[in-house]
């Protein structure tokens, strides 16, 4: 395995991207069935400002501030959503516009660190450190281990919340805590795909299993095989072409969406996709 | 407001449901007025009313998903609702499933049943035997391959009370069951009702603002308009006499509406709509 001495930063980002793209993707099943992706992007924009906000506070990596305030955003909205008569998009678009001001904001202000505040806009896989790679790690088998343990929980939720409530699942707490995963994931994702393009990692996958899935076990098992296609795919043509990371995995992410999608139209899904050959072998 | 005419239920058998002086309100509209109903073990129980008239919320309050802000409520004789919900089905208007979730009619069902909890690490056949031993003969073993949300109104009733009847429930409620099915749909499907109720001896309370045919199956019905009032066999209570009391509307009873998926009470006069 020399070529992983040889090529430090390469194997640090395709860990990442190996860690988090198909983390992202799992939840992203989830996210779209309880339509939630305004809220993902609402979150991963407000991260943003956590972001700045370390910055200005003299943190150097600012990851703590920015997974704290994305959390005080999405509790914010929980919030607001239960005591307000606002309607949860216009509490969202609040948020998300008051949210990415108060970064630019701060950020017009900031001395140094404006090369740092823009990896963050946009990503920088390159910039991982070893600590990040042990926290994606350690977020991959926390969540991804939470999610198949109330995988019967988190359906039932989506399916109706209040069938779920009926059928003995604790609805209140498994939205905040879903809630919760979902906004440290993404805040840890921008780290790959910056603010802008985080939310492409959890919907893309999803969408593009749906196109060939016949049932949520194949979506959910092709969701996670496609974010992994993504991120591989993405990672060595950014490598490789010297090619800015978000952007060349996200579309990465949507020729899988393509391909899928036109196998979808010639009627390609039948029953023949990887997951079903298994489930009959 | 209590019909003079009404009969109330007999004393002294083991109640299903037990409602005292229960009140609701959304801000200033109150939609419950202190409703009370004593439901006895094993009956089929309709509970009609015009749209607003408190039935859904009456029910919500029931499975503890509305708090009453007076009165109280019991299950089965249990003291706290986490001691009777798992021996109560209970059977949603419609489900609001996204087009992007493939969860399919099998997998649904797996949620339900304890020997398929692990439904996603299990091979299909092993699935399908767990579920054809215990599935009620609803026609539901036909369409398990089928997405849920692609599925028609009549046969994503009969999976949800498929469903339901998996945790073998001893109450079953059910909220406007036919509200997405056609008419000839609908007939057989409280038919099917009074099928389930006969042979699994269980008792069904249903939700439902179709008077005509409830009539035919239930065999105790209370109408609500913000309280019951009034109560009796189903042909006490569709006597136009009581029934224009009950709503002050004029009602001729055992004319069944097309009405398709409308949510309007055939001959109801400005019945307020958005709160049921």
């Amino acid at each position: 395995m020399d070529w992983i001495n040889d090529n430090l930063y390469f194997a640090r980002a395709l860990a990442t991207a190996l860690l988090l793209a198909p983390l992202c993707a799992l939840l992203g099943v989830f996210v779209t069935a309880r339509r939630m992706s305004f809220f993902s992007d609402t979150i991963a924009h407000s991260a943003l400002a956590g972001v700045a906000l370390g910055f200005w506070f003299g943190f150097s990596e600012p990851t703590v501030p920015m997974v704290v305030f994305s959390l005080g955003v999405a509790l914010a909205i929980l919030w607001l959503k239960e005591t307000t008569a606002l309607l949860t998009d216009t509490i969202m678009a609040l948020l998300l516009s008051g949210s990415v001001a108060l970064a630019l904001l701060i950020r017009s202000q900031m001395k140094g660190f404006r090369a740092q505040f823009d990896a963050y806009l946009f990503g920088d896989i390159q910039a991982v450190s070893d600590g990040e790679i042990a926290l994606a790690a350690v977020l991959c088998a926390l969540i991804g281990g939470a999610v198949f343990w109330k995988l019967n929980s988190l359906t039932l939720l989506a399916a109706h919340e209040d069938l779920a409530h009926v059928a003995g699942v604790r609805v209140y707490w498994l939205n905040y805590l879903f809630v919760a995963v979902l906004t440290v994931t993404v805040s840890l994702s921008i780290r790959l795909l910056g603010v802008m393009l985080v939310t492409a990692l959890i919907i893309i996958p999803t969408a593009s299993a749906r196109n060939i899935a016949r049932s949520l076990r194949q979506q959910i098992l092709l969701a996670i095989g496609l974010g992994v296609v993504s991120a591989i795919g993405g990672v060595v043509l950014t490598d490789r072409y010297d090619l800015p990371a978000g952007p060349t995995i996200v579309l990465t992410a949507i020729g899988t969406f393509l391909i899928t999608w036109i196998c979808a139209q010639m009627g390609w899904t039948n029953g023949r996709s990887p997951a079903s050959r298994r489930s009959r072998a | 407001m209590d019909c003079p005419l009404c009969k109330h239920q007999p004393e002294g058998l083991p109640l299903a449901v037990e409602v005292n002086d229960v009140w609701v309100s959304f801000g200033e509209t109150s939609v419950l007025r202190g409703v009370s109903l004593r439901i006895p073990v094993g009956q089929l129980v309709a509970l009609i009313g015009p749209n607003g008239s408190g039935k859904t919320t009456l029910l919500r309050c029931l499975l503890g998903l509305q708090l009453p802000d007076r009165g109280a409520t019991r299950l089965l004789g249990c003291a706290s609702l986490e001691a009777a919900l798992p021996r109560v089905g209970y059977v949603p208007q419609r489900l609001a499933l996204d087009s992007s979730f493939m969860l399919t009619v099998r997998e649904f069902l797996c949620l339900r049943l304890k020997q398929t909890r692990r439904w996603f690490w299990m091979r299909r056949a092993a699935i399908d035997r767990e579920l054809r031993s215990r599935l009620p003969e609803l026609g539901v073993h036909l369409i398990l391959d089928r997405p849920l949300s692609g599925l028609s109104g009549g046969q994503l009733q009969r999976v949800l009370i498929a469903f339901s009847l998996l945790g073998d429930p001893e109450l079953l409620l059910l909220d406007e069951p036919t509200a997405g099915v056609d008419s000839p749909g609908e007939q057989s499907f409280y038919e099917l009702i009074a099928n389930i109720h006969q042979r699994r001896k269980l008792t069904v309370v249903l939700v439902s603002h179709d008077l005509s045919m409830v009539v035919k199956h239930a065999s105790w019905v209370y109408a609500l308009n913000g309280v019951v009032c009034c109560e009796g066999t189903p042909e006490h209570v569709m006597n136009a006499e009581s029934l224009k009391e009950a709503y002050g509307i004029h009602v001729s009873p055992y004319h069944h509406h097309h009405h398709g998926h409308s949510h309007d009470v055939p001959h109801s006069a400005g019945s307020a709509h958005g709160l049921d």
